[in-house]
Formats: C-alpha cells, structure tokens, sequence
C-alpha cells in the first residue's frame, strides 16, 4: 500500500512533465489543427537554453522565467518564419514542415551543444519526506508544484482573460473571429509563442531526471502525444488530465508488471493512443466532430 | 456630403468566377439601405468585398477612406459591423463570450455596460443563457446574439446579411424591430440583404435591386414598393 501511493505520486511527478508538453501539442492543435511534431525538440532546445544561462552563474529561479521568455518569443518567431508562409497549404505540407523543423533544431542543438548528456541541476532535493505512510522525494513535490502552478497560469489565461478569449475564438473560428476584428494571425502566432514556453516547463523539469542532450525529448513527446490522445486532442483540460494518467499509468505498469518493467513503458503510451483511437476516438474530454453537408 | 459607405464599379469572385460585374451603390450616414436580388445575383458577395472576405477591383471607401488592400480585422476595426451568412456564430464559446467578443476593442467600459444592459433589454433570453454554449441556442436565438453583439462593437455601419433566413415570422418581427431601433438611437447605417423584400422595403429609406452581379434598379425603398411591374419581374410579391 505504501509502495503503491509512492508510485501513484511519482507517477503523478512524471504525468506533470507530459501534461506539459500535451497542453503545448493541444494549443498548437488548437491554432491549426495539426500537432507539432517538433514541439518536444523545441522544449529540448530551450532546456539548453535555461542550461546555458544556469552554466553561466545565473540563479535557477532566474534562468527560469527568463527561459520561458525566450522560448516564447522563439516560439512566436517559428510560426512567422517557417509556419505562416504555409499556414494555407495542405495537411500533409505542415506536417512535413514541423517534422523538418523537429530534425532541425534537433541538429543544432546536437552541433552546438554535443551528445554528451550533461547534468542538469534541480532546485528541489532528492531527499524524501512521509506523506502518508509514503516516502516522496522532494523533487518530485516539487515538479507536481511547478507544473501545477504552470497550468493553472495557462488556464486563467486562456479562460478570464479578453486576450484568452480572442485567442479561442481565433483557434476555434477564424472567419469569424476577423469579422470581430480579432488580429487572427498574431493569435496564431501568440498560440505558438505560449505552447512553446509551456513546452520549456515540461523540458526543464525532465531534464534533471533523463539528464540533458538532443534526444531528451523523443521518448516524452511520445507519452505527450498518449496524454493529449487520451485527453482528446483539443481540450487543454483533457491534455493535463490525459497527462496525468498516462503519468501514473505507466509508472505502476512498469512497477507492478513484471514483463513491462523499464523497457515496455513506451508501449504502455502507444498502447494507450491504439486504445484511445479504437474505443474513444474523442477522448475524454473531446467532443465528437459534426460536420454539416 | 458624401455618404458614409461608397462602392465604385466594383468586381469580385471566386477564383476564375466573377460573380460581381461592376456594383456601384452608397449608404448615406445613419439610414437603413437595403440590397435586394434572386439567389446568386452577388449580395452576399457585396458584403464580403467590402469587409475583405472576397478579392475586388474598384473602388470601396468607408467615411471617405478607401478600404482597398485592407485586412478583414481592420475594416472592422474602422467601424463596420458584419453580421455575415450564417450569423458568425461562435458555438465552441458561451453566450457571454459572444458578446465579449463584440465589446473587446473598446476602452470606454461604462457605456460598454450600458450597452450591455441595453442588448439584455432588447432580447431578454441572452442575459437567461449568457453563461450556456452558444450552440444551444435556437436559430432564432443565434440571430439575436448576432445582432446584439454587432450592436456591441458600436459599429458606423452594420451589413446585415439575411437576418430572417430559416426563422419564423413572429421571430422576424421582432428582431427587425429590434434593427429598426437600432438604427434610430445610434444612428448607425445599416446595408441590409434581404430575400423577404416586402419586409426590406418596409424599414429601408433607399433599395437596391441586384441581377446578375448588377445593379437592375435604385431607388427609394417607397417608390419600389409602389411600383408593380418592379414588384412583379424583380422582387417576386
């Protein structure tokens, strides 16, 4: 009993880090009904970022807020530079573009920064404390709280506020939204610019755990897509529920089935998103698409 | 004085499809003008040409500014309202984010308020859904959010596109009515497409017939509907 409420908070720890990075696919998703597939080497290049900057002596409480930042300007540059100019062209062209992009910056950050992985500091110790009967690490409280306070800064955005506002609409409507005078471009670009900087949180607090190099982000973008699949792909609400399921899932799975272990846990997400697809192709919190004829 | 809305000789389409062969018609500042034509004569494409939603030739301007090469949002932005087919409806947001999105460029958020109160009074069954998905709202329902969120934007001109499509006729009544009001406290002009010209001519000060991506005929709205050989070969009653 013990044993299981640890798994079930580490596990919840780990679904904070893919709930991130879902709720960046969703609001993506959201803009231009495509997931990014270069989102997870985007949050990958921007860990190396908040790494360069802790590297040089700056605070990590510092680098980062001031890695959000830049990796929301980075990603309000991506969707001027490489996205818009084929924001008109079909699916399977964006997709191309996205999966180019992904190989991109995966390059560049192999070419400036090695394969070597490196050490990435945490703030919060490995020390564990009870709760419950339950040995918790502090770091893993301390993900939960990141991520927590992360999600909710998006959701208060997105619900209360009039840019939020503008910004559904213009993901949702944008015919419309330009009859309403709504600037839709810049939201696109604005949708860009947060998934990329939720996309950050979710690669800084992965880091310390897989230690940091180009690849980091390649088997979390898996358990991200799972954790949006799951969540229905256009609800950001499902995107943090989805990835906190997939979290604790696979962390019990590999806990306590012995033929899954360490090395069958990818399967447990793909084996998620076959499952989401047959059963409940929405997912939990999507709605069934209607098209009129 | 010259009219708030003018269009010169102008063409649109789609594609290799024009469908608007040299439109030249004026909404004078504060009345109510009414568009009216068969299906597929271009009067929904006229709206769209002059918010920007169809490429066009010619001349648009709006109080004296031409509207050439400008982006929907600005437009809309300089003070034009369109409510366009199928009533633009967000049905994703709730009844209160409609309306938001019709107030969300304006800075002076006392009159907003009283706006607000103004729209609760016009269509009573807003303020009891404000908090429900737009979606569920009747059609009836929809084209009064529609017009109350057009209000909202506290627009020079409103392009009403075929308000009474698809509703009944006691519905109707009561949201031309609630247009006519509008148009007579504010003052806003309003461009008005209409397939029910019995009706267009009624709250119309100046009509337009449209065929074929022409203008058939102009003229007051009075004189039109006087005249039965023009009612009978171009308006159908």
């Amino acid at each position: 009993m013990q044993g299981l409420t640890q798994q079930v908070i580490s596990g919840i720890a780990t679904g904070g880090i893919f709930a991130s990075l879902a709720l960046a696919l969703v609001l993506i998703y959201n803009a231009m009904g495509l997931v990014n597939f270069a989102q997870g080497e985007m949050a990958m290049l921007a860990t190396f970022v908040a790494f360069t900057l802790i590297d040089h002596g700056m605070s990590y409480w510092i680098a980062f807020p001031l890695t959000l930042v830049i990796a929301f300007a980075g990603g309000i540059l991506i969707q001027r530079i490489v996205i818009r100019p084929v924001e008109r062209a079909p699916v399977l062209t964006m997709v191309i573009v996205t999966l180019g992009l992904a190989t991109l910056v995966n390059g560049l950050a192999g070419f400036i920064f090695g394969y070597v992985p490196r050490s990435f500091p945490s703030p919060f110790s490995v020390q564990t404390v009870d709760i419950l009967g339950a040995f918790v690490s502090y770091r893993d409280l301390g993900v939960i709280g990141v991520s927590a306070v992360v999600l909710l800064a998006i959701y208060l955005l997105l619900q209360r506020t009039t840019v939020g506002l503008t910004l559904r609409a213009a993901a949702h409507h944008p015919e419309a939204s330009r009859l309403l005078g709504v600037r839709v471009s810049w939201m696109l670009a604005l949708g860009w610019g947060l998934a990329s900087a939720v996309g950050a949180v979710s690669g800084i607090m992965a880091a310390p755990i897989l230690l940091l190099e180009p690849n980091m982000m390649q088997t979390i973008i898996i358990y991200a897509f799972a954790a949006a699949v799951l969540g229905g792909i256009e609800s950001p609400l499902g995107a943090v529920v989805g990835g906190v399921i997939v979290g604790v899932t696979v962390n019990l799975a590999g806990t306590y089935l012995p033929f899954v272990g360490g090395d069958l846990q990818l399967a447990v997400a793909l084996a998620i998103i076959v499952g989401v697809l047959v059963l409940k192709p929405n997912g939990l919190f999507g709605r069934p698409s209607v098209r009129r004829v | 004085m010259a009219a708030l809305l003018e269009m010169e000789d102008v063409r649109a389409g789609y594609g290799p499809t024009s469908v608007l062969h040299g439109i030249s018609l004026s909404v004078p500042e504060g009345e109510i003008v009414s568009l009216l034509g068969a299906n597929g004569a271009g009067k929904t494409t006229t709206l769209r040409a002059i918010t920007s939603g169809v490429h066009w030739s010619g001349h648009i301007r709006f109080g004296g500014k031409s509207l050439s090469k400008m982006r929907t949002e600005d437009v809309v932005r300089a003070g034009i309202a369109h409510v366009p087919e199928g009533r633009g409806i967000l049905t994703e947001l709730t009844v209160e984010e409609n309306l938001k999105l019709g107030s969300h460029l304006r800075r002076d958020g006392a009159a907003v308020r009283k706006d607000y109160e103004r729209v609760f009074e016009y269509f009573p069954v807003l303020r009891e859904r404000r908090h429900l998905s737009a979606s569920t709202l009747s059609g009836g329902e929809q084209q009064m959010l529609a017009v109350a969120r057009a209000l909202l934007m506290r627009p020079r001109l409103m392009l009403l596109d075929e308000p009474s499509l698809g509703l009944a006729p006691m519905i109707v009544r009561a949201i031309f009515e609630i247009i006519k009001t509008i148009n007579q406290t504010d003052r806003v002009a309003i461009l008005l497409v209409e397939q029910n010209a019995r009706l267009a001519l009624e709250i119309s000060s100046q009509a337009y017939v449209l065929e074929v991506g022409r203008v058939a005929i102009k003229g007051a709205s009075a004189e039109l509907k006087g005249n039965e050989s023009v009612r009978r070969s171009y308006l159908g009653y």
